[in-house]
C-alpha cells in the first residue's frame, strides 16, 4: 500500500506540474545577415477612380422619382405596414402607366445593422414592395431590385424620425 | 488511506486552471527592451514596434522608449534584467531605411542583425512589422506572418459613395485603392494578397469584380439582382461563397472563381447571408433569420440539414470561421436604437467551448488572422471607434484608433 501511495503521489506531482514546453532556441545562424530583403513591400499598388467609369450609383438618388413614392418600414422589419397602403396604391398607378419601361426598386436600411445582413434586409424590403405590386395586378417582369443597405441615407441625425426615413424603399424608372 | 488517494487524484482533476496556464504562457515569453538609435526620435515608429511585440504574444516588452548607440554592444545596467535588447535605427528621407540589432541583454552578444530599405516613407509601418516578424522567427517562436499582411476595407464617404482602402494592421499606413462610386465588400482573392474581390454598383445591378492591386487589371466575375457579396474564398482560391439573389431571394451559393459554375447551398424564404467555410470546406456556417432573429447556423455543402450553432444572444449577425473555430458578434442589449452592447464570442463549429472575447462596447466585424490565432474586430465605445486585435493564446488585446468615417466591411 505504501508503494501505491508513493507512486500516486509522484504521478500527482507530475500531472500537477504539467508538461513543460521548451524555451525557444536561438538561431545560431541568424547573426550574420545584413541584407535588404523587404522586396514584398516595394511593390506599388494602384489607385483607381471609379467615377471615370460613368457610375450609375453616383448622385443624390436617395428618394423616389418619376412620380413614385417611397415606402417606409419599422425597425428590423420587412413587412408592409397598413399606413403604407396609400403610397403603394399610387405606385401601382404610376407603374401601370409607365408604358413597360424598366422600374428600379431600391431597398434601404438604417445604420443599425452590419455587413451583409443589412443588405439582405434592404432586399427583403424591396421584394415586399415588388410582391405587393404584383398582387395588385402589376406585371413585375420589367422590375429590377437592388439593395443599398445602409449606404444611402436621407439624413444622419441620431433621432428616431431620421432613422425611420432611412428604412425605406425608393422606386424610379431605369434611365 | 483511500481518502488520501482520492484527495491526491482530485487535486489533479482541478489542477489545470486558467491561472496556471497564463503563468506558463508568461514564462514562455521573452523579456525584451527597445533601444532607439535613430538620428531623430520617432515616437510613432517606436509604438508600432512595441505593438508588434505585444500582439505577437511571444514577448514581454518594456514600454519605455530608451535611446542607444546602434554600433555599441554595451547594455545599460537597467536593461540587464531583460533577456534581449532590440536596438534599431530608422532613417527617413526620400525612402526609409531600418537597421536592427538583437542583443542578449546579459552580455551584449549580437544574436541577429538586419537592414531593410524601401523607396517610400509611407510604408515604414511595414518595416517595423517585418523586423519583428524576423526576430520572432530567429527566436523560433510560432509564425506571425499575419503581421505583414494588408488589411483591405471599404468605408462610406457620402450617400452612395465609398472608397476601398489598403492598410497595415495598425492602420498607421493607409492608401485608397478605389475611390468614387459605390464599391463594397472587399475580400482577398488569394493567400499572397495580389487581388481582391469587391462588389461594384456601377451598373444597374451589383457586379462582382476581381482587382489586381499591382497591375490594376479588373476581371468581371458575376452579376446578380438584389445583392451580391463575396463572403469567403476557399484555401486554394478556386471557389467562392457568395450571397446573391438571382431570383430576388438572398441565399448562399458556391461559385467557381471564374464565375462559371454555380451551386445553391441554402434555400430559405428569409435571410441567409455571410457564409464561411468550416471543417475542411465540407460545411459552411452562416447567418440566418430562420428563427425570427439573426443567428448562426451550420450546413453541409452537399447535405440538406441545417443545425443551429449558437443558443444565446438577441441578434448574432456576423460570423467568421477558421478550421473548426468560429467567432461571432452577439447583441446582448435590447435597445432598438442607439447604444447596444455587441460582444464577440469564440466557439467551435459544433457550438462547444464557447467563451467571450470582449465585455464592453459594440464589437463587430470579427475576422480571424490567416493562422486563426488572432481576432480582428471593430470596436465602438463612447464617441470613438477603434480597430482591435485579440491574441487567442496570450489573451492580449490591442486597440488602434480609427477615423470618423463608417467602415462598411473589412478583410485581413
Amino acid at each position: 500500500m505504501k508503494k501505491i501511495i508513493i507512486t500516486t503521489a509522484a504521478l500527482s506531482l507530475l500531472l500537477f506540474t504539467g508538461c513543460s514546453q521548451n524555451a525557444p532556441d536561438l538561431d545560431s545562424k541568424g547573426s550574420s545577415s545584413n541584407i535588404s530583403d523587404a522586396s514584398a513591400l516595394t511593390g506599388d499598388t494602384v489607385s483607381i477612380n471609379e467615377n471615370a467609369y460613368g457610375n450609375e450609383s453616383g448622385g443624390q438618388n436617395n428618394s423616389s422619382a418619376d412620380g413614385f413614392q417611397s415606402v417606409y418600414f419599422d425597425f428590423g422589419d420587412y413587412g408592409i405596414a397598413s399606413d403604407m397602403e396609400n403610397a403603394l396604391s399610387k405606385n401601382v398607378n404610376v407603374a401601370s402607366s409607365a408604358g413597360g419601361r424598366r422600374i428600379k426598386i431600391e431597398g434601404n436600411c438604417d445604420e443599425f445593422g452590419t455587413d451583409e445582413y443589412n443588405y439582405a434586409l434592404g432586399l427583403k424590403r424591396a421584394k415586399s414592395v415588388k410582391d405587393s405590386m404584383s398582387s395588385q395586378g402589376i406585371n413585375t417582369s420589367n422590375m429590377v431590385m437592388v439593395s443599398f443597405g445602409e449606404s444611402n441615407p436621407v439624413c444622419s441625425s441620431p433621432t428616431d424620425s431620421c432613422y425611420g426615413k432611412n428604412r425605406r424603399v425608393d422606386l424610379r424608372l431605369v434611365k | 488511506m483511500r481518502y488520501l488517494l482520492l484527495l491526491l487524484l482530485s487535486l489533479n482533476l482541478f489542477a489545470v486552471d486558467a491561472t496556471l496556464r497564463i503563468e506558463k504562457d508568461v514564462e514562455q515569453r521573452s523579456r525584451i527592451a527597445l533601444e532607439d538609435a535613430s538620428p531623430s526620435v520617432n515616437e510613432k515608429f517606436f509604438k508600432i514596434l512595441l505593438s508588434d511585440l505585444k500582439i505577437s504574444g511571444h514577448f514581454l516588452a518594456d514600454s519605455r522608449h530608451n535611446r542607444g548607440d546602434l554600433n555599441s554592444n554595451f547594455i545599460a545596467p537597467a536593461l540587464k534584467s531583460k533577456e534581449y535588447v532590440l536596438r534599431y535605427a530608422l532613417t527617413q528621407g526620400s525612402g526609409t531605411k531600418l537597421i536592427i540589432r538583437l542583443l542578449k541583454a546579459s552580455d551584449g552578444t549580437q544574436v541577429f542583425k538586419k537592414s531593410y530599405s524601401i523607396p517610400t516613407t509611407s510604408k515604414a509601418p511595414f518595416l517595423a512589422h517585418k523586423a519583428i516578424y524576423d526576430i520572432n522567427k530567429v527566436l523560433k517562436y510560432p509564425d506571425i506572418s499575419w503581421i505583414n499582411r494588408y488589411v483591405v476595407f471599404s468605408r462610406y464617404t457620402t450617400p452612395r459613395q465609398s472608397e476601398i482602402i489598403l492598410a497595415d494592421y495598425t492602420f498607421n499606413y493607409k492608401k485608397v485603392v478605389i475611390r468614387g462610386g459605390l464599391n463594397l465588400f472587399p475580400k482577398w482573392a488569394d493567400a499572397n494578397q495580389k487581388s481582391f474581390y469587391y462588389t461594384s454598383y456601377a451598373g444597374v445591378i451589383p457586379t462582382l469584380y476581381k482587382l489586381n492591386i499591382y497591375s490594376g487589371s479588373k476581371q468581371r466575375i458575376i452579376s446578380s439582382e438584389g445583392m451580391l457579396v463575396c463572403s469567403d474564398v476557399n484555401k486554394n482560391g478556386s471557389k467562392l461563397l457568395l450571397t446573391m439573389a438571382p431570383q430576388g431571394q438572398a441565399d448562399i451559393y458556391e461559385v467557381s472563381s471564374s464565375g462559371g459554375s454555380k451551386k445553391r447551398i441554402t434555400s430559405f424564404n428569409g435571410i441567409d447571408v455571410n457564409g464561411r467555410y468550416v471543417d475542411n470546406e465540407s460545411s459552411i456556417v452562416f447567418v440566418s433569420n430562420r428563427l425570427g432573429y439573426a443567428n448562426i447556423f451550420k450546413k453541409s455543402i452537399n447535405g440538406s440539414g441545417v443545425s443551429q450553432v449558437v443558443y444565446h444572444g438577441r441578434n448574432n449577425n456576423a460570423v467568421d470561421a477558421h478550421g473548426s473555430k468560429i467567432v461571432y458578434s452577439s447583441r446582448e442589449s435590447q435597445n432598438s436604437f442607439g447604444k447596444n452592447t455587441f460582444n464577440l464570442y469564440l466557439t467551435s463549429s459544433r457550438g462547444s467551448g464557447t467563451r467571450p472575447l470582449t465585455t464592453t462596447g459594440t464589437n463587430q466585424f470579427p475576422r480571424f488572422s490567416t493562422d486563426g490565432s488572432i481576432i480582428q474586430y471593430i470596436k465602438h465605445r463612447g464617441s470613438g471607434s477603434s480597430i482591435g486585435y485579440t491574441n487567442l493564446t496570450s489573451q492580449q488585446s490591442l486597440l488602434f484608433p480609427l477615423g470618423g468615417r463608417k467602415i462598411q466591411s473589412i478583410d485581413w
